[in-house]
């Protein structure tokens, strides 16, 4: 991409597309690492949202095609009304806040709104959840890549600023990998699943590497993160 | 192994559910759609929607429940689990009213959180939402347990009260204030002699050996952690009203409404003769019982077992209690 591009609605709408893509091609691995310290339907409940955040934005009705917004509000309620568990809708959330803070400085896709929609979402997971840094769920995922979004200059544009909070992203990822649950179902296996990265962080990083990379450029992130036995 | 009486255990909630819009045309209707059960008939005078649920498998509780002057609605999930907060944000929207609307949950991580997105939603729509955390099992009471207490028998007072202050157009803030306080002075524990058996195949969730007893049972099926003789019942209630009077705590001269519940499987004829104990032991302890309920309204399926749940009541506690209140399984 360069600084030529336009932060539309169909920027938006290909990121959540490439997430969607990236979900789907890297479904097995989300299934193991859940499987090592969850229930095992991280994966597929991901998925089976992004499916109908994309069938919603095949029947979106046509509007202003500068109002970014549009695929981000599509998929919250995707993923607010349809998926299972619970960190299916925390992703929901996430999602809503973003929208919220686009539509707020709209209509196309600013560093500024993608910083305070995505601090605002970190924070209302942490409410809902009770999660803090730490603790071994999406917020150490969320939450580098809320500060990296906050750390931009304001004339850094949308996608480097992305990629910028993709790669904090994979850093509070990998440090999962070192860390005792205390919330969320890894808590009750404790020790167990020390040495394996949740799995909801990883669908962060996912979808913050997604705006810009396509799958392949994902793989080498997925392959560098510490060995994942089932256990 | 005796299998449950169903179509299929797939269905049983969703089955239920229809059969019990169907016996009570007059008081509630269900919202398959939606996923909740909402009151047909409620005081005008209510300026805030009431609104509560949780895992099927507790009935009476928390449907049974919905009707005048208790709750606008309840969001059933399925067996043991958390209802989506799609229900919950869906059933939230349809009772909301001028002052918003408040959400009574039992604390389980599951509940909280999806009622907790479901909350985020509704601020989002700009409909106030505030929460009652109903927290009274003793044996889930530990520094080593960080998420708190659970949420068993309580929920039942609770609802029945705030439903009465509710009536009286109370607003939010001031009713999730009377909430919290009324959960704060609330506590319940449970025994079990067999586990509950499985919808699916009807076996025993776990095996509890003749003459012993799980004391601290929560309402899922979840073993107690630990496992005690089972000694004639005089000497039980001794202990478990024990336990419930030091964590409130309870003074000679301070006054209760009791709870004796039956958690599925229990008979009618054993729960009045555990009223009587709890009666007797409240007497020895100069504490007065003001109101009683005896029966089964908290269940957890058909656990062989019986939670005792005693409440702090002054004056006005008591005139709430009192209130009238049309629903399905309260009967005063």
């Amino acid at each position: 991409m360069t600084s030529s591009t336009v932060f539309d609605r169909a920027f938006t709408d290909a990121w959540i597309r490439r997430f969607a893509a990236s979900v789907a091609a890297t479904q097995q691995e989300l299934t193991a690492l859940d499987q090592a310290a969850g229930d095992g339907d991280f994966g597929s409940n991901l998925g089976s949202g992004l499916t109908s955040s994309l069938r919603l934005l095949d029947e979106a009705p046509d509007g202003d095609p500068a109002d970014a917004s549009v695929p981000l509000t599509v998929t919250a309620t995707a993923f607010l009304d349809s998926v299972g568990g619970t960190s299916g809708p925390m992703f929901g959330l996430l999602f809503q806040r973003m929208a919220t803070a686009v539509q707020e400085a709209g209509p196309a896709l600013t560093t500024a709104a993608l910083s305070t929609g995505t601090r605002d979402g970190l924070e209302v997971i942490q409410r809902v959840g009770e999660a803090t840094e730490g603790d071994k769920t999406l917020v150490d995922a969320l939450a580098p890549a809320a500060e990296a979004l906050g750390g931009c200059a304001a004339d850094v544009l949308p996608d480097a600023a992305l990629a910028l909070a993709a790669e904090g992203a994979w850093v509070g990822v990998r440090n999962t990998a070192l860390l005792r649950a205390r919330r969320g179902r890894a808590s009750y296996i404790g020790d167990r699943a020390s040495g394996v990265p949740d799995p909801g962080a990883v669908g962060i990083g996912l979808l913050f590497a997604s705006a810009r990379g396509g799958v392949s450029e994902l793989r080498p992130l997925l392959a560098e993160l510490p060995p994942h036995e089932p256990v | 192994m005796a299998p449950y009486f169903a179509r299929a255990a797939e269905s049983l909630v969703s089955d239920a559910l229809e059969g019990f819009a169907r016996a009570h045309p007059g008081l509630v209707e269900h919202v398959p759609e939606g996923g909740f059960v909402r009151a047909l008939h409620t005081s005008p005078a209510r300026r805030v929607g009431l609104l509560s649920g949780g895992g099927s498998g507790h009935e009476p509780l928390h449907i049974g429940f919905v009707g005048a002057g208790m709750l606008d609605a309840a969001c059933p999930g399925m067996v043991f689990s958390s209802p989506h907060n799609r229900q919950v944000f869906t059933a939230s929207m349809a009772v909301a009213r001028e002052d918003g609307v408040l959400h009574l949950v039992k604390n389980y991580t599951g509940d909280k959180i999806n009622f907790g997105i479901a909350a985020e939603r509704l601020a989002d729509e700009g409909i106030a939402v505030a929460r009652v955390l109903v927290d009274d099992d003793v044996a889930s009471e530990s520094e080593d347990i960080a998420v708190g207490r659970r949420g068993t028998g309580g929920a039942v007072l609770v609802e029945k009260i705030l439903g009465a202050a509710a009536d009286e157009g109370t607003g939010l803030l001031d009713l999730a204030d009377l909430g919290t306080r009324l959960a704060g002075r609330c506590r319940s524990i449970a025994v079990a002699s067999a586990a509950h058996t499985a919808p699916g195949d009807g076996a025993r969730a776990f095996d509890i050996p003749v003459g012993q007893l799980e004391f601290g049972v929560g309402i899922h099926g979840e073993r107690a952690n630990r496992t005690v003789v089972q000694e004639p019942l005089d000497s039980l209630l001794d202990t478990m009203a024990e336990s419930l009077l030091g964590s409130l705590p309870l003074e000679r001269g301070e006054s209760v409404i009791g709870l004796v519940n039956g958690l599925g499987a229990v008979t009618g004829l054993e729960l009045y003769a555990i009223a009587r104990e709890l009666g007797r032991v409240l007497d020895t302890n100069g504490v007065e019982l003001r109101r009683s309920l005896v029966g089964h309204y908290v269940t957890a399926l058909d656990m062989r077992g019986f939670s005792l749940t005693l409440l702090s009541a002054d004056d006005a506690v008591v005139n709430w209690f009192d209130a009238p209140a049309q629903t399905a399984a309260w009967c005063r």
